[in-house]
């Protein structure tokens, strides 16, 4: 087919002739003449210049096809380069040495200076000196001569040729005579054009509507009408546009009716679902279209070079289609990803491989294209997230261990499919596989255990001892035995095996790394298999430690097991210290905190037991052994314990006073008093004084108590708090002038001896009350001048600053309560305001934060736990309000200003922690 | 055969031919109608074209070197199309084609990489060691 040189067009009009002889060819057909044909150039025309044509040089031996006038290739080149005589010039003083012959002239030689690259020295200029002043004479000696003569050709010269200037010179003259008025009333020349003419319009080009193809059909030929149910998309392709192209072409069945364009584009529309349906639905039976195949062919058609976007566009919007209509077809995804990637555009071809790995994810092909497609670290991923779907995919194991580059990094993707592929095997032709597999690959101790995983007791026990004899520097094999004879019941057998483990492993020059070991231990502990890790604890815990470090060292791997959640190892690590300092009380205590915080009560009290026998002298040991009987209810062993430990320890207050509490918390009142009088008489101390009267006042023996402090004051007069039991005893009975006695002698003899120390925090406490008491007066412009006062003394106290947060009005307090936070950041009362100032504004969540910080911080601050007690029943739901009770009796708080009055009020005495902090809660009133 | 061509008879006239056609190659070959080389080469390219401009003599074309006695060269949109025939002299065709199909063959390969915005195109065929022996 001759397309190229007719333009495609068809059976398109073709120039006239140019001679009267016309060819047959061209004689039928609608001719457009050629308007140049047979003109004559205009004068002095340039071929080709007129269209900016550049020539070429090939053949350099003729010398250059360009003139010095030509433009050059470059159309934008600088001023003085724009021809190509300006560049060749350029080129000639580029290289100055230019020795060519052609530059060689018989007489001057070469025409630049053969010595110019030298350095310029004296002597030099002497010559230059005497070459220019030899010039100079030659040139003066014609001088008039010669200018005259130059003078005389130019003026023959304009003789001849005169200027512009000159021809007018007779009628300028005459300007002279023209007056200033004449001159200025000269008119302007002005336009002529009129508008359209001076201001040219652009050329407006506007669709061809529908309607006028509609009119023309109508009027002229017909053209056949599109059936969309035809299916013969070729006809429809090429018969219509060509038909509107060259208007009315013949041979075509004439037709009535009107041309609907909106049928034809619907008509289109139906083509492509049909032929695309076509594509899709292969299992109907239908199908015309192989898929495959066709997807070939859109292979085939991506462009190398992507060159013709059309085709790219057309490529892209077929696979499109191919990736809705059947979004479960890999080879589409890949197909697309593909040509995004010919066409450059990376990013948008792995976004595409990406989503097709989402939609199927069974198929190995998109997988393998998209790790091809990833960068580096990103193709790692994807090959993970591949060996996820598929695990039994060789491929995807290769092109994983292409992806790796060093060598032991590459074996690990093979071993790991190895494996995979060996556990979805049925264990018995895994079994005879791996067996092969150690065969050829003695030295993979990842291998050997899974082997010895899936054999029987005995011939596991075989093929451990065979792989020890392969790999002897490994521990894992080691422990794996030890687990293995754990799990049948060999326990006497892991301590040896262990054993043997260590002093073989140090044989073949291992060295022995402690915290490895540990983790191992750890690795045991989790899968439950206890002998094996206390016997590696055992064997490695005191390796590689210097004699003092070891305590130190091992409380914190112990710390750092209980971290990890390794229980049984820390208990083995205690244990094991335990056996080396066994009258450490310091050991003993760690080892039953942790008991206590992890253990059962059981292992508890058993290691108590064994700790008092060691440690008879730390009353704590005894006390926690005690409680632990007493919480579990056994308040008969608790008094054997206690019993026990009056015998080691014949006068320690605090067991007589932990006696006394067991007793009366258990409401056994005649025992608890027999106590204290046996400790008044054997340990007369202040506090057991103290929480006699106490005892007695509170089971309203009034008369009693105040003989009990009488008594109490003989011995200790200085105690401030017998005082302030006194007086509390006689406000009570209402006599107030006793009280105030009793508080004035105490606040006295106080006074004297403790003042000085307590003197930063009364100030707090005085300052306080002050501010406090003016603003209960109402004063409120006095107590807010106190309190700055106040704060300029103590600008550090936590209490003033929480107080001043809500003497501000509303507005401030926001303010002031960042003041504060940076005075005193760490004060729990500070943090207790802004947690309450957060509540008052109901940021819940904010304020809930806040809360938890403050009673974090400080555990023992009642206050807190009640107001946060408060805030939960008010907030918060009902886990929450139930976590909160829990965390309180675990903090066991004792300070706090509202908490205090409570808690020690003679009501109260025997009520536990959590009612107390409902009672505190049920008073706070929020009014801020 | 050249009588059936168009002819142009100066620069001016080979410019505007080359400009006049938008979508289509332009073949012109430079030379004399009584140049037994252009007589043959005006046999083929009467037989394939409805249309080919042939320029006779116009003597000061200087920038296209028109050394040899017959030249045939390609334009398309005002752009001069390079074609690789193996000769080393990517610009023109200056010896006589004596077969019809292989003209047919350069002029649509011209064609086609004209559309697509090349400047040179390759020749389906070389004709290094045809034409020199």
């Amino acid at each position: 087919s001759f397309k190229a040189a007719s333009g495609g067009t068809g059976g398109a009009a073709v120039g006239a002739p140019a001679m009267p002889l016309a060819s047959p060819l061209m004689g039928g057909l609608n001719k457009k003449k050629k308007p140049f044909l047979g003109m004559s150039a205009p004068l002095g025309y340039v071929p080709g210049l007129g269209r900016g044509a550049t020539g070429f040089t090939t053949r350099s031996d003729i010398g250059p096809a360009r003139d010095a006038n030509d433009p050059v290739d470059d159309r934008h080149a600088p001023p003085g380069k724009r021809t190509v005589g300006d560049q060749m010039k350029k080129n000639q003083e580029d290289d100055d040495e230019d020795l060519n012959d052609t530059n060689y002239d018989e007489f001057n030689g070469y025409a630049g200076s053969l010595f110019s690259s030298g350095p310029y020295e004296k002597d030099d200029e002497e010559a230059d000196a005497i070459y220019a002043a030899l010039d100079k004479r030659m040139d003066e000696r014609r001088k008039e001569r010669r200018e005259l003569r130059e003078k005389e050709e130019i003026e023959k010269y304009r003789m001849e040729r005169p200027k512009i200037q000159q021809q007018f010179s007779d009628l300028k003259r005459k300007l002279a005579e023209v007056t200033e008025d004449e001159w200025l009333s000269i008119p302007e020349v002005g336009d002529a054009r009129n508008k359209r003419q001076r201001n040219p319009r652009h050329e407006k080009l506007t669709p061809v509507p529908d309607s006028f193809f509609a009119k023309h059909l109508q009027t002229g030929e017909k053209n056949t009408s599109v059936d969309p149910l035809q299916g013969q998309f070729g006809g429809l392709a090429t018969s219509f546009p060509g038909g509107l192209n060259t208007p009315y072409p013949g041979g075509m069945t004439p037709e009535a009716g009107e041309l609907d364009m909106r049928k034809i584009g619907q008509a289109r529309n139906t083509l492509m679902d049909m032929r695309l349906s076509q594509v899709s639905d292969s299992v109907s039976g239908q199908t015309v279209v192989d898929p495959k195949g066709y997807l070939t062919d859109l292979n085939s058609m991506i462009p190398t070079h992507g060159g013709d976007i059309s085709d790219i566009k057309k490529a892209r919007l077929l696979l499109k289609s191919v990736r809705e209509t059947n979004p479960h077809h890999p080879p589409a995804w890949i197909a697309s990803a593909r040509l995004e990637e010919v066409t450059g555009k990376l990013q948008v071809a792995r976004n595409l491989i990406m989503k097709g790995t989402e939609m199927c994810p069974k198929s190995e092909d998109v997988w393998l294209e998209a790790a091809r497609l990833q960068p580096g670290d990103t193709a790692k991923a994807v090959v993970a997230q591949a060996v996820r779907h598929l695990p039994q995919s060789v491929r995807i194991y290769i092109s994983a261990a292409e992806l790796e580059t060093d060598i032991r990094a590459k074996k690990r993707p093979y071993l790991y499919g190895l494996l995979v592929s060996f556990e979805l095997e049925e264990p018995e032709d895994a079994r005879i596989m791996l067996s092969r597999a150690v065969e050829c690959c003695p030295t993979s101790v990842e291998l050997w255990l899974a082997l010895a995983r899936l054999e029987t007791y005995e011939n596991a026990r075989r093929v451990l001892n065979k792989a020890r004899e392969n790999i002897p520097t490994d521990r894992h094999i080691w422990i794996t035995a030890a687990k293995l004879e754990e799990a049948n019941g060999n326990t006497q057998m892991v301590e040896k095996i262990i054993d043997r483990a260590i002093t073989s492993l140090r044989a073949n020059g291992v060295e022995i790394n402690r915290e490895q070991w540990v983790q191992d231990a750890e690795e045991c502990d989790k899968a439950g298999s206890v002998a094996t890790c206390q016997a590696v604890i055992r064997a490695v815990i005191g390796i590689g430690i210097e004699e003092e470090d070891c305590k130190h060292t091992w409380m914190e791997d112990a710390d750092s097991c209980v971290a990890h959640g390794a229980l049984e190892c820390a208990r083995a690590i205690y244990a094991h210290a335990l056996q080396v300092f066994p009258s450490k009380k310091s050991v003993w205590l760690r080892a039953s905190y942790f008991e206590k915080n992890h253990g059962t009560r059981e292992s508890l009290e058993a290691l108590l037991q064994r700790a008092v026998a060691h440690c008879p002298k730390a009353e704590v040991l005894w006390l926690m052994g005690a409680k632990s009987k007493w919480l579990a209810g056994d308040v008969p062993a608790a008094r054997s314990i206690l019993a026990l430990a009056f015998q080691a320890n014949p006068n320690s207050e605090e067991i007589w006073l932990a006696a006394v509490k067991l007793e009366s918390e258990n409401n056994e009142y005649e025992r608890a008093r027999r106590l204290l009088a046996k400790a008044r008489s054997s340990a007369p101390t202040a506090r057991v004084f103290m929480k006699s009267v106490r005892l007695e006042w509170v089971l309203g023996n009034i008369d009693a108590a105040q003989e009990l402090c009488t008594e109490a004051l003989r011995h200790y007069e200085d105690f401030p708090k017998l005082w302030m039991m006194r007086g509390q005893i006689e406000e009570q009975s209402e006599n107030i002038d006793k009280a105030r006695e009793a508080y004035n002698q105490g606040v006295r003899l106080w006074a004297l001896e403790k003042m000085p120390y307590y003197n930063l925090k009364m100030q707090n406490l005085i300052l306080l009350e002050s501010v406090r008491l003016e603003y209960r007066a109402g004063l409120k412009n006095i107590s807010n001048t106190l309190m700055a006062k106040a704060l300029q003394e103590c600008p550090n106290s936590g209490i003033l600053w929480a107080e001043a947060v809500f003497l501000e009005a509303r507005p401030q307090r926001k303010t002031k309560s960042v003041d504060a936070l940076k005075k005193c950041e760490h004060d729990p009362h500070v943090l207790l305001a802004v947690a309450k100032l957060f509540w008052s504004e109901r940021k819940v969540t904010k304020a809930r934060e806040w809360f938890l910080r403050t009673v974090k911080i400080e555990p023992d601050l009642g206050d807190a736990w009640a107001f946060f007690c408060k805030f939960e029943l008010q907030h918060g739901t009902e886990e929450q309000q139930r976590e909160v009770k829990k965390r309180c009796e675990n903090a066991e708080p004792r300070h706090g200003e509202l908490w205090c009055a409570e808690s020690k009020h003679i009501l109260n005495w025997q009520k536990n922690i959590a009612e107390i902090l409902v009672l505190v809660a049920s008073k706070i009133k929020n009014t801020f | 055969m050249s009588y059936m061509l168009p002819h142009l008879h100066n620069g001016w006239q080979v410019d505007q031919a080359i400009l006049s056609e938008e979508d289509r190659v332009i073949v012109i070959r430079f030379g004399h109608d009584w140049d037994p080389t252009c007589m043959k080469m005006d046999e083929v390219l009467y037989s394939i074209a409805e249309k080919v401009l042939q320029c006779p003599s116009v003597k000061n074309f200087a920038m296209y070197e028109l050394y040899d006695p017959c030249t045939v060269m390609f334009f398309f949109r005002n752009k001069h199309i390079m074609i690789d025939l193996g000769t080393g002299n990517n610009n023109k065709i200056n010896w006589t084609m004596e077969d019809k199909q292989e003209m047919i063959d350069i002029v649509e390969t011209v064609y086609r990489g004209a559309r697509k915005g090349r400047g040179l195109v390759v020749s389906p065929k070389d004709y290094s060691t045809k034409y020199r022996y």
